[in-house]
Protein backbone atom coordinates (compact mmCIF):
# COMPACT_ATOMS: atom_id res chain seq x y z
CA UNK A 1 0.00 0.00 0.00
CA UNK A 2 1.36 3.45 -0.91
CA UNK A 3 2.36 5.77 1.92
CA UNK A 4 -0.15 8.51 2.71
CA UNK A 5 0.55 11.82 0.95
CA UNK A 6 1.54 15.00 2.76
CA UNK A 7 -1.29 17.52 3.03
CA UNK A 8 -0.04 21.00 2.08
CA UNK A 9 -1.81 24.14 3.36
CA UNK A 10 -1.43 27.80 2.42
CA UNK A 11 -3.14 30.85 3.88
CA UNK A 12 -3.73 34.53 3.21
CA UNK A 13 -1.37 36.16 0.69
CA UNK A 14 0.52 32.93 0.02
CA UNK A 15 -2.72 31.14 -0.88
CA UNK A 16 -3.70 33.89 -3.28
CA UNK A 17 -0.28 33.97 -4.91
CA UNK A 18 -0.31 30.20 -5.40
CA UNK A 19 -3.95 29.99 -6.47
CA UNK A 20 -4.63 26.99 -4.22
CA UNK A 21 -5.43 26.46 -0.56
CA UNK A 22 -4.47 22.85 -0.05
CA UNK A 23 -3.17 19.93 -2.02
CA UNK A 24 -1.77 16.47 -1.42
CA UNK A 25 1.92 15.96 -2.15
CA UNK A 26 2.57 12.30 -3.01
CA UNK A 27 4.99 10.54 -0.71
CA UNK A 28 8.21 10.38 -2.70
CA UNK A 29 10.09 7.28 -3.75
CA UNK A 30 13.39 8.16 -2.04
CA UNK A 31 15.50 6.85 0.82
CA UNK A 32 15.39 9.95 3.02
CA UNK A 33 12.08 11.45 4.20
CA UNK A 34 11.30 14.78 2.52
CA UNK A 35 11.72 18.06 4.38
CA UNK A 36 9.62 21.25 4.28
CA UNK A 37 12.45 23.00 2.43
CA UNK A 38 12.55 20.34 -0.26
CA UNK A 39 8.80 20.55 -0.77
CA UNK A 40 8.78 24.36 -0.76
CA UNK A 41 11.40 24.39 -3.55
CA UNK A 42 9.30 22.00 -5.60
CA UNK A 43 6.27 24.31 -5.46
CA UNK A 44 7.89 27.05 -7.53
CA UNK A 45 6.41 29.95 -5.56
CA UNK A 46 8.21 33.28 -5.49
CA UNK A 47 8.27 33.93 -1.73
CA UNK A 48 11.52 33.21 0.07
CA UNK A 49 11.37 30.53 2.71
CA UNK A 50 13.47 32.89 4.86
CA UNK A 51 10.38 35.11 5.15
CA UNK A 52 7.98 32.31 6.05
CA UNK A 53 7.30 30.08 9.01
CA UNK A 54 6.57 26.40 8.81
CA UNK A 55 4.05 24.29 10.73
CA UNK A 56 3.87 20.51 10.77
CA UNK A 57 0.72 19.00 12.26
CA UNK A 58 -0.27 22.38 13.76
CA UNK A 59 3.08 22.99 15.49
CA UNK A 60 5.89 25.29 14.38
CA UNK A 61 8.71 23.32 12.79
CA UNK A 62 12.09 23.80 11.15
CA UNK A 63 12.73 23.70 7.43
CA UNK A 64 14.80 20.53 7.76
CA UNK A 65 12.37 18.56 9.92
CA UNK A 66 11.96 15.06 8.45
CA UNK A 67 8.34 14.59 7.43
CA UNK A 68 6.20 11.53 7.94
CA UNK A 69 3.51 10.08 5.68
CA UNK A 70 0.19 11.78 6.33
CA UNK A 71 1.72 14.93 7.89
CA UNK A 72 -0.01 18.27 7.41
CA UNK A 73 2.55 20.86 6.29
CA UNK A 74 1.69 24.56 6.24
CA UNK A 75 3.76 27.47 4.99
CA UNK A 76 2.85 30.65 6.88
CA UNK A 77 3.42 34.21 5.72
CA UNK A 78 4.28 36.79 8.43
CA UNK A 79 1.69 36.63 11.19
CA UNK A 80 -0.43 39.69 12.00
CA UNK A 81 -2.85 38.80 14.78
CA UNK A 82 -4.05 40.56 17.90
CA UNK B 1 2.57 19.73 40.49
CA UNK B 2 1.92 23.51 40.54
CA UNK B 3 -1.31 25.28 41.36
CA UNK B 4 -4.24 24.83 39.00
CA UNK B 5 -4.43 27.70 36.51
CA UNK B 6 -7.62 28.49 34.64
CA UNK B 7 -6.90 29.13 30.95
CA UNK B 8 -9.87 30.06 28.78
CA UNK B 9 -9.34 30.62 25.05
CA UNK B 10 -12.09 31.36 22.56
CA UNK B 11 -12.16 32.26 18.86
CA UNK B 12 -15.25 34.18 17.85
CA UNK B 13 -16.65 34.71 14.33
CA UNK B 14 -19.32 36.92 15.93
CA UNK B 15 -18.83 40.33 17.55
CA UNK B 16 -18.30 40.25 21.30
CA UNK B 17 -18.68 42.80 24.08
CA UNK B 18 -15.46 42.67 26.10
CA UNK B 19 -17.01 44.27 29.17
CA UNK B 20 -19.80 41.70 29.38
CA UNK B 21 -17.25 38.91 29.05
CA UNK B 22 -15.04 40.50 31.69
CA UNK B 23 -17.91 40.84 34.14
CA UNK B 24 -18.67 37.13 33.92
CA UNK B 25 -15.03 36.02 33.89
CA UNK B 26 -14.07 38.28 36.79
CA UNK B 27 -16.94 36.99 38.92
CA UNK B 28 -15.82 33.42 38.20
CA UNK B 29 -12.13 34.16 38.97
CA UNK B 30 -11.97 36.49 41.97
CA UNK B 31 -8.47 37.84 42.54
CA UNK B 32 -6.72 40.77 44.17
CA UNK B 33 -5.27 41.97 40.86
CA UNK B 34 -6.59 41.94 37.32
CA UNK B 35 -5.02 43.25 34.12
CA UNK B 36 -7.02 43.63 30.90
CA UNK B 37 -6.22 44.53 27.31
CA UNK B 38 -8.83 45.23 24.63
CA UNK B 39 -7.68 45.65 21.04
CA UNK B 40 -10.04 47.34 18.56
CA UNK B 41 -10.06 47.89 14.81
CA UNK B 42 -8.67 51.25 13.77
CA UNK B 43 -10.87 53.38 11.46
CA UNK B 44 -7.98 53.90 9.01
CA UNK B 45 -5.62 51.60 7.13
CA UNK B 46 -1.86 51.49 7.50
CA UNK B 47 -1.75 53.80 4.45
CA UNK B 48 -4.06 56.25 6.28
CA UNK B 49 -7.10 55.53 4.10
CA UNK B 50 -10.59 55.06 5.50
CA UNK B 51 -11.02 51.45 6.55
CA UNK B 52 -14.28 49.73 5.60
CA UNK B 53 -13.52 46.47 7.40
CA UNK B 54 -10.69 44.34 8.70
CA UNK B 55 -10.65 40.69 7.67
CA UNK B 56 -8.95 38.30 10.06
CA UNK B 57 -8.01 34.91 8.67
CA UNK B 58 -6.72 32.11 10.88
CA UNK B 59 -5.36 28.59 10.59
CA UNK B 60 -8.18 26.49 12.09
CA UNK B 61 -6.85 23.95 14.54
CA UNK B 62 -3.44 25.57 14.92
CA UNK B 63 -4.66 29.02 16.02
CA UNK B 64 -6.69 27.59 18.92
CA UNK B 65 -3.85 25.27 19.91
CA UNK B 66 -1.25 28.04 19.81
CA UNK B 67 -3.39 30.43 21.86
CA UNK B 68 -3.92 27.74 24.47
CA UNK B 69 -0.20 26.92 24.60
CA UNK B 70 0.90 30.56 24.72
CA UNK B 71 -1.61 31.41 27.45
CA UNK B 72 -0.63 28.38 29.53
CA UNK B 73 3.08 29.06 29.14
CA UNK B 74 2.78 32.72 30.14
CA UNK B 75 0.41 31.95 33.00
CA UNK B 76 2.85 29.42 34.45
CA UNK B 77 5.86 31.66 33.87
CA UNK B 78 4.29 34.63 35.67
CA UNK B 79 2.55 32.58 38.34
CA UNK B 80 -0.94 33.95 37.77
CA UNK B 81 -4.28 32.37 38.66
CA UNK B 82 -6.38 32.74 35.53
CA UNK B 83 -6.14 33.87 31.91
CA UNK B 84 -8.83 34.71 29.38
CA UNK B 85 -8.20 35.22 25.66
CA UNK B 86 -11.03 36.04 23.28
CA UNK B 87 -10.05 36.63 19.63
CA UNK B 88 -12.24 37.59 16.69
CA UNK B 89 -11.95 36.00 13.25
CA UNK B 90 -13.65 36.91 9.99
CA UNK B 91 -14.81 40.34 8.85
CA UNK B 92 -14.67 43.00 11.57
CA UNK B 93 -15.98 46.56 11.43
CA UNK B 94 -13.99 49.61 12.60
CA UNK B 95 -13.95 50.14 16.37
CA UNK B 96 -15.14 46.59 17.09
CA UNK B 97 -13.07 44.51 19.50
CA UNK B 98 -10.52 42.15 17.92
CA UNK B 99 -8.91 40.74 21.02
CA UNK B 100 -9.43 40.64 24.75
CA UNK B 101 -6.71 39.44 27.12
CA UNK B 102 -7.44 39.30 30.83
CA UNK B 103 -5.24 38.05 33.65
CA UNK B 104 -6.07 37.47 37.31
CA UNK B 105 -3.31 37.22 39.90
CA UNK B 106 -2.48 37.86 43.54
CA UNK B 107 -0.39 40.96 42.72
CA UNK B 108 -0.40 43.72 40.07
CA UNK B 109 3.12 42.92 38.86
CA UNK B 110 2.45 39.38 37.64
CA UNK B 111 -0.97 40.40 36.31
CA UNK B 112 0.39 43.28 34.21
CA UNK B 113 3.52 41.50 33.03
CA UNK B 114 1.61 38.38 32.03
CA UNK B 115 -1.00 40.40 30.15
CA UNK B 116 1.62 42.26 28.11
CA UNK B 117 3.77 39.21 27.46
CA UNK B 118 0.80 37.13 26.36
CA UNK B 119 -0.45 39.86 24.04
CA UNK B 120 2.97 40.14 22.39
CA UNK B 121 3.22 36.36 22.11
CA UNK B 122 -0.13 35.96 20.43
CA UNK B 123 0.55 38.83 18.03
CA UNK B 124 3.70 37.11 16.80
CA UNK B 125 3.18 33.39 17.38
CA UNK B 126 -0.47 32.62 16.68
CA UNK B 127 -1.40 32.06 13.01
CA UNK B 128 -3.65 35.01 12.18
CA UNK B 129 -3.48 37.26 9.14
CA UNK B 130 -5.09 40.68 8.71
CA UNK B 131 -6.42 42.10 5.47
CA UNK B 132 -7.50 45.73 5.33
CA UNK B 133 -10.48 46.50 3.10
CA UNK B 134 -10.73 50.04 1.77
CA UNK B 135 -12.73 51.29 -1.26
CA UNK B 136 -13.29 47.70 -2.38
CA UNK B 137 -9.62 46.76 -2.31
CA UNK B 138 -8.15 44.27 0.16
CA UNK B 139 -4.53 44.57 1.28
CA UNK B 140 -2.77 41.97 3.41
CA UNK B 141 -0.96 43.37 6.42
CA UNK B 142 2.61 42.10 6.52
CA UNK B 143 3.44 41.31 10.14
CA UNK B 144 2.90 43.35 13.28
CA UNK B 145 4.27 46.65 14.48
CA UNK B 146 6.90 45.98 17.15
CA UNK B 147 5.97 47.13 20.66
CA UNK B 148 7.53 50.53 21.33
CA UNK B 149 7.82 51.30 17.59
CA UNK B 150 4.35 52.73 17.23
CA UNK B 151 2.80 49.42 18.34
Amino acid sequence: MAAAPIRLRLFASLREEAGWEQQDWPWPDQNQPPTPEQIWRSLGLTASLDDLRIAVNFEFAGRQQPLQPGDELAFLSPISGG
Amino acid sequence: MGPVISVQVLLSPEPFDPYSLLAIWSADHPAAAESHFIGRVRPVTGANQQLDALELEHYPGMAERQLQQLATTQAQHHGVKAVLVQHRVGLITPKAAIVLVAVAADRRGPAQRCCQALLEALKHDAPFWKREWSAGVGTWVQGNTPLGDGG
